[in-house]
């Protein structure tokens, strides 16, 4: 006798059978005791398999089970977006708006700071010709992490096309026409006196740079030991290295990210400086600003414009043509001090200002107690605007990417976020570090330290919505999270203001937490997109 | 607000079940969940309310699941194989009554664990979700003519799972 095979007995089962073939299969059934017991074999399969799948023999987890739904009271968005839009003019007036004009004052108008960090002149030449395997991995892994981040929603293909278009457009900017003359890993560079070099000059890995003769262009020296200028520069000095001394001239700007800077010479422009030591001698001169980041700074020679300085010691003993604006710990103004401008002063102790000095006004000085006012209202104002400004950056976060958010905000929960969050809020700066001075990648040590900021200050929002969480209980919606991220940001804002460094400390546990439970859910987002091994399948 | 709220009680439960279900783990199912429902907030509007809600619900959260799957590329074992060319082997009748008899649900589910990713879907389309063979087709990306092929096929490879001894007695029965 024939009989039905397994499949159209299913088919038969699931009445998927037209009418006259189950009518065929049933009357065969009848008298066929195999395909009975088929049948019957294939019905009690499904449903075991009905039962095995719709059994609640687990429980749902209670996160799953205790989201809160409720709307949230008008007035309480009005204020909130109302405090973080004041908290973002408030931000642009009083921190941005002025830095950017100081910048601007010290010759980094505009665009001119990314410009001179990487596509300047020689530095840009210097690119192109130092574009190493190594280079090009770093910009393709960090292509490669854009482009995991952004690959989960096919919408945000658009994003990916601008994001890589812009990459490339970047890299392949036009570079300027003129050449560089570039020397590698000497142990000394000399020019001497007499001779010129008619376009860029670049040196990389020199122990030893003296500059006798005339460079018609700009000198950037990177990893350099000791560099030395007696000659005369018609563009700019760049200097990553140990020490620079300007004992020549230079037309352009001077900017050094050195042990110590030392100017004997004249510089026609700005000197900007990122430095440990940085002395100007009585018969220097810089024609405009000098901006430096220092422990010490000397000035003796003659300024023609502001001096902007963040120091630990200040001592002016010269003629300064602009204002003097200082924020250290002290700050001494010499007999032969004679400051045109205004001087304000932002220290720990008072100004020492020599009766020689010969001062346009008095100095204005503010003192830096480290201490917040408790008694100001302004005080609590500006604590209520930078809790706007959290508010609205956490909620551009939650928003632009919510499944993330949600992840990070899971991962608060978790002791490894701790630990990772503290490896990174250490290590990540030291190996940016090390990469910018190495000059393996100058563009990707940058984009660290910004993508870092931004993490470390996204950490706490992540705090907020868990501490949130625990006040009202679990969310999954919008309005919910969004309210819970308010609340929890007043929390922790609350937490920082308690005295005697107990708040700074619960400041930089927030921030390495939150910052950790980022980096954990990026960690386990680029996981799951790894393939994962087939399961097994028994034989 | 409320409405969206009473939904999520009423279904969080069997969608966080129909996801502990298609993927391999427990956290990931509880992420598939809370992001499904993120996903129906916004897709609520596309909902043709003449059709049953649970059955979009399962639609949505098979497409979810599905896609996840795909991105970790679980189901790559089968993208590759013809479902078309797939020998059948004839089961003994008997014997698989009497393995049936003996299979606990927990086993079932144990065997469901092991299955490839489109076999244990399929099962779950079909079993926990009840959803028709066009709607398993679209969801898995076969043709509609291969679903049943799909479905006997996951089963034969439930049944290996269930036992190895009793799988072997079964294939014994031949066609």
């Amino acid at each position: 006798m024939n009989h039905y095979d397994e499949i159209t007995c299913l088919q038969y089962l699931e009445g998927l059978l037209e009418r006259p073939r189950a009518l065929e299969l049933s009357a065969h059934a009848e008298g066929c005791q195999q395909c009975r017991v088929l049948l019957r074999a294939l019905e009690s399969e499904s449903k075991l398999l009905a039962l095995a799948l719709r059994e609640q023999e687990e429980a749902v987890p209670a996160r799953l089970l205790s989201p809160v739904f409720r709307d949230k009271t008008p007035w309480a968005w009005i204020v909130s977006f109302g405090m973080a839009a004041a908290g973002l003019l408030w931000l642009w007036n009083s921190v941005i708006d002025p830095w950017r004009a100081q910048l601007s004052q010290a010759g980094f108008g505009e665009t001119d700071l990314l410009t001179m960090m990487l596509f300047r002149g020689s530095l840009w030449n210097g690119w192109q010709t130092m574009w190493t395997m190594i280079q090009a991995l770093a910009v393709f892994c960090f292509a490669l992490l854009g482009y995991f981040l952004l690959r989960r929603g096919s919408r945000r293909w658009h994003t990916v096309a601008m994001v890589l278009a812009a990459v490339m457009g970047v890299m392949f900017l036009p570079a300027r026409t003129g050449a560089a003359e570039i020397h590698r890993h000497q142990s000394t560079y000399t020019l001497p006196a007499g001779s010129e070099v008619k376009t860029d000059l670049i040196l990389i890995g020199t122990m030893s740079t003296q500059i006798d003769g005339t460079v018609d262009g700009d000198v950037l020296v990177i990893g350099g030991q000791r560099v030395t200028v007696t000659g005369h520069v018609m563009g700019d000095v760049i200097v990553f290295g140990q020490t620079v001394t300007i004992n020549g001239t230079v037309d352009g700007n001077v900017r050094a990210f050195v042990q110590q800077m030392t100017l004997r010479g004249k510089v026609s422009r700005n000197v900007s400086a990122w430095v440990n030591t940085l002395d100007t001698d009585p018969g220097s001169e810089v024609g405009r600003e000098v901006l430096a980041f220092a422990n010490v700074i000397t000035t003796e020679g003659r300024v023609g414009g502001d001096i902007q300085t963040f120091a630990n010691h200040l001592l002016v003993n010269g003629p300064v043509g602009g204002n003097i604006h200082a924020t250290c710990d002290q700050m001494t103004l010499g007999s032969s001090a004679q400051i045109q401008g205004a001087t304000v002063y932002k220290g720990r102790h008072e100004a020492e200002v020599d009766p020689g000095a010969k001062l346009a006004s008095p100095v204005q000085f503010t003192l830096n107690t480290r201490q917040p006012e408790y008694t100001s209202g302004k005080y609590y104002w500006h604590l209520a605007l930078s809790w706007g400004a959290a508010f609205i950056f956490g909620l551009a976060l939650l928003l632009i990417m919510p499944s993330l958010f949600i992840e990070a905000v899971r991962n608060t929960e978790s002791l490894a976020s701790a630990g990772f969050g503290a490896l990174l809020i250490f290590g990540v700066p030291i190996v940016a570090i090390l990469v910018c001075f190495t000059v393996v990648g100058l563009a990707v040590s940058i984009s660290t330290l910004m993508i870092y900021v931004m993490a470390v200050y996204a950490g706490k929002m992540f705090i907020a919505v868990w501490l949130g969480q625990k006040m009202f209980g679990a969310t999954l919606s919008t309005g919910g999270l969004i309210g819970r991220l308010a609340v929890g940001l007043v929390v922790i804002y609350a937490l920082r203001q308690i005295p005697y460094t107990i708040g700074i400390w619960i400041g930089l546990l927030i921030a390495v937490w939150g910052m950790g439970a980022l980096a954990l859910a990026l960690y386990r987002r680029l996981q799951r997109t790894q393939p994962a091994a087939p399961l097994a399948v028994a034989a | 607000m409320e409405a969206w709220g009473d939904l999520y009680r009423e279904f969080a439960g069997p969608i966080f079940r129909f996801c502990r279900r298609t993927l391999p783990a427990r956290e990931d199912a509880e992420d598939a969940t809370m992001e499904i429902f993120m996903k129906l907030r916004e897709k609520i509007g596309q909902y043709d309310a003449s059709r049953p809600f649970q059955a979009w619900l399962y639609k949505v959260s098979a497409n979810h699941c599905w896609d996840m799957l795909r991105r970790r590329r679980i189901r790559q074992d089968l993208e590759t194989e013809g479902v078309e060319e797939m020998p059948l082997e004839h089961p003994d009748p008997s014997q698989l009554d009497r393995m049936l008899e003996e299979s606990s649900s927990e086993d079932v589910r144990l065997a469901l664990a092991k299955l490839p990713a489109r076999s244990r879907m399929a099962l779950v389309l079909r079993y926990y979700a009840e959803m028709s063979y066009d709607e398993i087709a679209d969801s898995i990306g076969v043709r509609r003519n291969f679903v049943g092929v799909v479905l006997l096929r996951a089963r034969h490879q439930l049944r290996a799972a269930l036992g190895g001894k009793m799988a072997a007695g079964m294939a014994a029965g031949g066609s």
